[in-house]
């Protein structure tokens, strides 16, 4: 199997607070890579790192063996795509007019998109069986759909990389299972290497096939998740008594004591 | 969500509507210019450009024609403008003036007119000056802190913004009561009665580069407005777009409010208009925006010119119409999600 993005030893600060140090793991093609670690752990932070949105202190990052370093901005958007954290609404974009945007980093500074890219866009919103929103306001459609419309920006940027930012954020039930259960589809069919920050270790133990947990700004574990997510694992990183329930693929990680064992 | 008309059937109806209006408008006023005459003067133009011209000829070639071109350009210029601006700073609610520009104008004029040289260049051009020098100031305040890029530089505009205008009440507080004061206040409630070719000539370069850019940038906007994380993951460099456009829109609006001074409202409301006509998409309502402020300036000076038998400065036209144009505006889309 070949790399598609491996970051050695790396590190950042914002001004004197070092948020992470040592991070280096690898993503695979064709799989989805979870990265857990509680609030304020660095997992955004990690996330734009690796897009060069924040220029880590040092360390290098790879893609497909090519060091970031070299890529221009519009390299990088042509190989990584990412599923923003935060949700802007500013002007009534058409649905299909934002799932457009993904197109930017193939098209000329001045050229506006045009009908090519506009049916690649379609296509994308139609592999998320969302083409039903293609002309609906983007500001009035729900939280959920916007993700989704989002993540058919990604496609239609057609970026061998996608990374996930809390993707599930504000989610319902419905469009959490929607939402990660399209993108392990894609990620396997397409060979894209998936790399998310998730909140819940449940979702992750569902939907993901490598787990990063990242703890006090270091890689506490790493591998594949029936290794890596084990009971002590868990409750290491959430500094919360856990166990696991069920067997096999419906594995939950539960509080032992949901009322008392709560450490802050 | 769709437009009943087309953008390109839009523009084109919005410019044979500034057409007319431009005819309307040069032909009204204290003389009235008959569109016969200015047939008539045309032919006279190129069959014997050297003869005699009548007053009537003066006033349309040295006072008409020039004030009513400049109308267009500026209210295409603020326009336009605005739109960027809104765009930019992912704010429906911003004009040009946000990084001090007009503040920092008006401080210069004022200056020049209490200067005792009494040469109107001196006063276009410290108050086009100072205009450029509170927007870099505000950049450059901003470029020092250096977090939250967008925020900050709306702030950093404040404080600019308010330092001018301390800075312009000081100037007023000293000049002369009798001639210098009015003057200054005339000068800030903006009207193009003193236009000439001069100024006319100085806008339209400025005025042309500058619109034809933003509708060359139209989509990059749109991918701006969506905020710098969003627009960098989408390979832009927003600090860089940003220094760009907030250039050229400094350039063009100096230039307006050096030689109109301020005309409030239109870098304000036109965008919305423009927005509610043709959809939000920039590469679509950027030239919606640029032709609509031109009508509604000239229309507005028009106005200013005929209402009464003295000239009424065309800012108070402009806010007086603008602020319950946008009260409505506000009612309109208050469904789609931006307000």
């Amino acid at each position: 199997m070949d790399l598609m993005l491996e970051c050695i030893d790396l590190k950042f600060q914002y001004r004197n607070k070092i948020v992470f140090a040592h991070i280096s793991f690898q993503a695979l093609p064709g799989r989805f890579c979870a990265i857990l670690g509680r609030n304020g752990s660095g997992k955004t932070t990690l996330i734009h790192c690796l897009n060069h949105i924040l220029n880590p202190l040092s360390g290098r990052i790879l893609v497909q063996g090519r060091d970031m370093a070299s890529f221009g901005r519009n390299d990088i958007a042509r190989t990584i795509s990412l599923l923003p954290q935060e949700q802007i609404d500013i002007f009534p974009y058409r649905v299909l007019d934002v799932v457009v945007m993904g197109r930017a980093p193939f098209l000329k500074m001045a050229a506006r998109p045009g009908e090519k890219d506009y049916a690649i866009a379609e296509k994308a919103l139609r592999q998320l069986n969302a083409q039903d929103l293609s002309l609906r306001n983007f500001n009035r459609i729900s939280g959920g759909e916007r993700q989704i419309v989002l993540l058919a920006r990604c496609l239609a940027q057609a970026a061998p990389i996608m990374l996930l930012d809390e993707p599930t954020n504000h989610l319902d039930f419905n469009h959490q299972h929607h939402l990660l259960s399209s993108m392990g589809r894609l990620c396997r069919e397409k060979g894209i290497s998936v790399v998310a920050a998730m909140h819940d270790p449940n979702l992750a133990a569902m939907f993901a096939d490598d787990v990063i947990m990242i703890k006090d700004g270091r890689v506490m574990a790493k591998g594949v998740k029936e290794k890596v997510m084990t009971e002590e694992n868990i409750s290491t990183l959430y500094d919360m008594d856990i166990r696991k329930v069920g067997r096999k693929a419906e594995t939950f990680f539960s509080p032992r004591d949901i009322f008392l064992n709560c450490r802050l | 969500m769709r437009h009943p008309l087309s953008t390109r059937s839009l523009v084109l109806l919005l410019t044979a509507v500034l057409m007319v209006s431009f005819i309307l408008s040069v032909s009204s006023g204290r003389v009235p210019i008959r569109f016969s005459d200015m047939i008539r003067m045309a032919s006279n133009f190129f069959q014997n450009p050297e003869g005699a011209l009548m007053s009537k000829d003066l006033v349309f070639l040295w006072v008409r024609l020039p004030r009513c071109l400049m109308a267009v350009l500026a209210g295409s210029s603020l326009a336009v403008t605005g739109a960027v601006y809104q765009a930019l700073f992912r704010n429906p609610l911003v004009s040009p003036d946000i990084l001090g520009v007009s503040a920092g104008c008006t401080f210069g004029a004022a200056l020049g007119l209490v200067l005792p040289f009494n040469s109107m260049y001196l006063v276009h051009f410290l108050s086009f000056g100072f205009g450029l020098m509170a927007v870099a100031l505000s950049m450059g305040l901003a470029r020092v802190i250096s977090i939250k890029p967008v925020i900050i530089l709306v702030l950093a505009g404040m404080v600019v913004m308010s330092f001018f205008n301390a800075l312009l009440m000081v100037v007023k507080y000293f000049s002369d009561p009798y001639d210098e004061l009015p003057s200054i206040i005339y000068w800030v409630m903006g009207s193009l009665s003193r236009i000439t070719w001069d100024n006319v000539l100085v806008l339209a370069p400025f005025a042309a580069a500058g619109i034809f850019l933003f509708i060359l940038l139209g989509f990059r906007l749109n991918i701006l407005s969506m905020g710098d994380i969003q627009a960098r993951s989408l390979g832009m460099n927003p600090s860089f777009f940003r220094v760009i456009l907030i250039a050229a829109s400094s350039f063009m609006v100096a230039v307006c409010v050096a030689t109109c001074g301020q005309i409030a409202w239109i870098g304000l409301v036109i965008p919305h208009l423009a927005r509610t006509l043709a959809g939000p998409e920039h590469e679509r309502m950027i030239p919606v925006s640029a032709l609509l402020g031109g009508i509604f300036l000239l229309l507005a000076d028009s106005l200013a010119r005929t209402l009464s038998s003295a000239e009424i400065p065309v800012g108070i036209i402009t806010a007086l119409t603008g602020a319950p144009v946008f009260a409505w505006f506000m009612f309109r889309n208050r469904s789609s999600g931006w307000i």
